[in-house]
């Protein structure tokens, strides 16, 4: 009896065995190759943003060697930015202004499948992002590319050196960035771009980290109108009440902000 | 359980249509019609925010600058009271049991006009509320939103943390006029043109709101640190049913003034009404001042 019942139950614990291991190998190969594919994408990244291809110019020529930016030309750097920032940011710089005079029509949709009547038939613009050195390399770029460089450059760790500013400068850049302007109702900035300016999800960017002209330059385009891709029209609101001043000392404060990104 | 009979309460106008035939798609009808959340696409930013009044400065009391608080056991106390204020979550870690903090809704310090701000309200205390039917003082108004709207345990009014808040309020108000409804004071007036509908709301919901506080409504929580970057508008981490920002009302006077954030005074009143009403459909923490048969079978109170 006693040896019929130490069978039973070792041929339980097989059968749980084998099950265990099943499952650790499905999990295990499932994660390797997903792991896998990503590092194929981010190689190919790699490739492509350090040699560039046929008349597409390498990334690292105007964002450095590893993603870092060039601070007095106001390059941005993208890395460790969020893989859903960086591929947005390249498809809106793709797409073209529709021409003066062209009405969108609106999407039909099929109401057969509720009763309710819908009133989401407003179409809004996906929004347009226009720079004169990036947008003509930006529409050579296949959606692949987009995908392997924005995984690729959001793998590459970065730590920001701290650029010196004036003493001012920084105290006012700082009153902005953490308390805003209540009196005009202009939100702090880390409300959005995180507490430490390090940014937030795909649609909040990181402003540590950032050259201060890049910084300023892109509120600019706001107020000019030439970059409309923000979530919800939310920085173009805030950037229509940013003074000259304004931008220039919040920028400094970013940038003079130090920032370490593992990368992802 | 409660979800089914509060729809079952709020439905009972709709059941007549929602069981019949499909509706032909081209009727309109007059409770799901709303002809303002029909912007056309020209209007939807630059005309529509060029209609929102613009706050100008002079038009409210500006309280005194963070850099202004005194050099003095005064000025400590201001500074605690402060620091409660906008992180809460360290400071007052023992009251509060969600992951709310004051400035969550008192924007900007408490000092951003229609956001509750704190040099507006101060002065007028002790006041009658009608939520009591009582006078109240400015520490028991404090207690009742560690209570409610921080899901939490008021501390006692001799506690040092009341003593912080009220240090800071008080200090807020400085040069305020004493006992003067201030302009800014709570949140905006609203209109109401027809009844509120969560489905409506839903919509305006996913649109306006879900990018940041969450398509699930939970708030968005730090990746590589404690707290919320975007506070929970339901849910176990959110205020409780007897919060005033529950109250469909005050949801959506708020709303209306202040969300999104730096986009004030562009929802329409009836869309504020709208969302909130959705918003207070959903799961939350019980209302503290009801025992369980209450919380469970009947409608959460503040319904418009």
């Amino acid at each position: 009896m006693k040896i019929q019942t130490v069978n039973k139950y070792s041929s339980l614990y097989k059968q749980l065995g084998w099950l265990v291991m099943g499952v650790a190998m499905v999990t295990l190969t499932g994660c390797g190759k997903a792991k896998s594919m990503d590092q194929g994408a981010i190689t190919s990244g790699q490739t492509l943003a350090e040699k560039g291809r046929g008349s597409i110019p390498g990334c690292v020529a105007c964002h450095g060697a590893n993603g870092e930016g060039i601070e007095a030309a106001g390059y941005p750097r993208l890395a460790g930015l969020n893989v859903g920032y960086i591929e947005k940011q390249l498809k809106d710089l793709a797409r073209e202004l529709p021409p003066a005079g062209v009405v969108i029509e609106s999407v039909s949709k099929d109401y057969s499948k509720t009763p309710r009547l819908y009133s989401d038939l407003t179409v809004f613009s996906p929004g347009l992002r226009h720079d004169a050195i990036m947008s003509p390399i930006a529409k050579q770029l296949s959606n692949t590319d987009i995908h392997n460089l924005a995984l690729y450059f959001a793998s590459l760790p970065y730590t920001a050196k701290p650029v010196a500013a004036d003493y001012e400068v920084l105290e006012r850049g700082q009153d902005l960035a953490l308390r805003g302007k209540a009196e005009y109702g202009l939100p702090a900035c880390v409300s959005c771009h995180a507490p430490d300016g390090e940014g937030f999800g795909a649609d909040f960017p990181p402003l540590a980290g950032q050259p201060a002209i890049y910084i300023v330059n892109q509120i600019n385009k706001w107020q000019q109108g030439l970059r409309d891709n923000d979530n919800l029209g939310l920085m173009k609101a805030v950037a229509d009440q940013l003074t000259d001043a304004d931008k220039i000392n919040a920028a400094a404060y970013y940038a003079n902000r130090s920032l370490i990104v593992k990368g992802q | 359980m409660k979800r089914l009979v509060i729809l079952l309460l709020l439905g009972l106008s709709n059941i007549g249509f929602a069981a019949d035939t499909p509706l032909s798609q081209t009727e309109v009808y007059s409770t799901n019609y709303d002809a303002r959340a029909n912007i056309p696409t020209s209007l939807t930013r630059e005309k529509a925010i060029r209609q929102i009044p613009a706050i100008s400065p002079g038009e409210y009391f500006v309280p005194p600058d963070v850099g202004d608080i005194p050099t003095s056991k005064f000025g400590d106390m201001v500074k605690l009271g402060r620091n409660i204020f906008i992180d809460t979550q360290h400071y007052a870690k023992r009251y509060v049991g969600n992951g709310l903090n004051c400035s969550n809704c008192h924007l900007q310090e408490g000092r951003k006009a229609y956001a509750a701000p704190l040099w507006a309200a101060y002065p007028m205390y002790p006041a009658f509320r009608n939520k009591t039917r009582d006078v109240v003082t400015f520490e028991a108004r404090v207690q009742d939103c560690f209570r409610y709207s921080m899901n939490g345990i008021a501390p006692t009014l001799d506690s040092p943390e009341i003593k912080a808040i009220t240090s800071y309020a008080q200090w807020l108000s400085t040069g305020a006029p004493f006992n003067k409804e201030l302009p800014g004071r709570g949140f905006a007036r609203l209109g109401k043109p027809r009844d509120p509908t969560p489905v409506n709301g839903e919509k305006l919901y996913k649109e306006n709101c879900a990018s940041c506080h969450g398509w699930d409504g939970k708030g968005q929580k730090f990746s590589h640190r404690d707290g919320y970057m975007f506070p929970p508008l339901w849910g176990s981490d959110s205020f409780n049913h007897g919060a005033g920002m529950s109250t469909v009302k005050s949801c959506a006077q708020f709303s209306k003034a202040n969300m999104p954030l730096g986009k004030g005074w562009t929802l329409t009143d009836m869309e504020a009404w709208d969302i909130c009403t959705y918003i207070w459909l959903q799961d939350r923490p019980w209302d503290p001042r009801f025992g369980w048969f209450f919380n469970i079978f009947a409608p959460p109170t503040g319904g418009n």
